[in-house]
C-alpha cells in the first residue's frame, strides 16, 4: 500500500519518555496484581470484583496514575481480588480521535475474547481492562503484564498507520476525482 | 432484594470500617504547626537548590510529609517542594541520590512521584519517569506495594 512507510523517526525521537512510561507501567502492574479470591462480605455467596462494587471500602487500595504526559496516561486501581487498568490514548487531532474510537469500539464489542477487557471504559480514558483474580490463577502473571504492555506499545503504531493509510488513499482518491477536470 | 444494600456493618461497633485518615493523629493531623513546617521546609529546600545542592534538597524535601487528613492546600504545597527538588536533579545524578536513601525516605519518594504523575498539567512527567525508573531499581517493587496500601496518602 502506498504510504505506509511509518515514520520512524517520530518514534524514534518519542521513545526516550516512551522506554520509562511503559517500564513505570509494567513495574506498578506487577505490583499490584497480588490478587487473592475474596467473597463478597455484604452478600451471602456472592463473589464479585471489588473495585467494581466498591461496598467493602477497606480492600480497596490506593488508585495511582501514570502519565507521559497530559493525553496520554494510565490509572490502575488495585483492590484485594481485582485490578482494573484505564488507558488513556494519545489524540493529536480529529482523525485521530475519530480512528482511536473506532479501534476500541471494535475491540469492545468483542470483549469477552480477550477475557481481560472491560465493556465500557472508565470515563476520560479510551480502553479499560478489567483483571481479576480468576485471571491471575489461570493465566501466568507476567504475561498478563506483557499483554497489557503490549496492547500500549502497539496501539500508537497501529493508530498512526491507520492515519498514514487514510491520508494516503484520500489523496489518491482526490487526484482521480480531480482528473477528469 | 433491598436489603441486599443494606450495609449491616454499621450496626455493629467493632465491625465498623474506619478510615485512618479520619482518626489520624499527630503530624498526620491537621494542625497549624504543620502548615509551619511545610513553609519552613520549603525555605529551606529553596536554599539548598540555590546553592546547588540538590542531594540535600530532596533529603530535605522528604522529611515528615504531611499526610493523612492534612488540608490539601497544605499537601499541595509540600507536593511542590518536593518536585522542585527532583526537577533540580541531573538525570544522571538521580541513581546516587536514590541510593542514598534509607528505606523509609525512598517509600516517601515513591509515594511523591505518583502523586506528582497524577497531575501531568503541573508537574514535568518526563523527569518524574525517570526518578521513578531509578527507585524501583534501588527500592524494589515492594516500595510501589507500600504506595498502593498505605492509607496515609500525601
Amino acid at each position: 500500500m502506498p504510504g505506509v512507510t511509518t515514520d520512524s523517526r517520530s518514534f524514534c525521537s518519542q521513545s526516550n519518555t516512551l522506554r520509562p512510561y511503559l517500564a513505570a507501567v509494567r513495574s506498578t502492574m506487577t505490583a499490584s496484581l497480588c490478587l487473592t479470591n475474596f467473597s463478597s462480605q455484604v452478600v451471602e455467596r456472592h463473589n464479585k470484583p471489588e473495585i467494581e462494587a466498591r461496598a467493602t471500602p477497606e480492600v480497596l487500595l490506593n488508585p495511582v496514575l501514570i502519565s507521559r504526559n497530559e493525553s496520554e496516561r494510565v490509572l490502575i486501581e488495585p483492590s484485594i481480588n481485582s485490578v482494573r487498568v484505564s488507558i488513556a490514548i494519545k489524540q493529536a487531532d480529529e482523525i485521530e480521535r475519530v480512528l482511536c474510537h473506532k479501534f476500541t469500539r471494535f475491540l469492545m464489542m468483542r470483549a469477552e475474547n480477550f477475557y481481560v477487557l472491560r465493556r465500557v471504559p472508565m470515563s476520560g480514558y479510551d480502553i479499560s481492562f478489567l483483571v481479576t483474580h480468576v485471571h491471575a490463577e489461570t493465566m501466568y502473571k507476567h504475561k498478563l503484564v506483557d499483554f497489557l504492555i503490549q496492547f500500549m506499545e502497539d496501539v500508537d503504531r497501529e493508530i498512526s498507520e491507520m492515519k498514514l493509510s487514510l491520508n494516503a488513499r484520500a489523496r489518491i482518491v482526490a487526484e482521480s476525482f480531480l482528473q477528469q477536470f | 432484594m433491598a436489603h441486599r444494600k443494606v450495609n449491616v456493618d454499621q450496626y455493629a461497633d467493632e465491625d465498623i470500617f474506619v478510615d485512618e485518615n479520619q482518626t489520624a493523629q499527630g503530624s498526620t493531623a491537621v494542625s497549624a504547626q504543620t502548615e509551619a513546617d511545610v513553609d519552613a521546609r520549603a525555605g529551606e529546600v529553596r536554599n539548598y537548590l540555590s546553592r546547588g545542592d540538590t542531594p540535600a534538597a530532596v533529603i530535605k524535601a522528604l522529611e515528615n510529609p504531611p499526610a493523612g487528613r492534612e488540608v490539601t492546600a497544605v499537601k499541595d504545597k509540600n507536593t511542590a517542594t518536593v518536585m522542585s527538588a527532583l526537577a533540580a536533579a541531573r538525570s544522571t545524578d538521580i541513581l546516587a541520590i536514590v541510593k542514598s536513601l534509607d528505606s523509609k525516605q525512598t517509600d516517601v519518594l515513591m509515594k511523591y512521584i505518583y502523586r506528582g504523575m497524577a497531575s501531568p498539567e503541573l508537574y514535568n512527567a518526563a523527569v518524574l519517569l525517570a526518578w521513578h525508573e531509578k527507585t524501583v531499581e534501588v527500592a524494589g517493587l515492594g516500595s510501589i506495594v507500600r504506595v498502593l496500601t498505605d492509607r496515609r496518602t500525601v
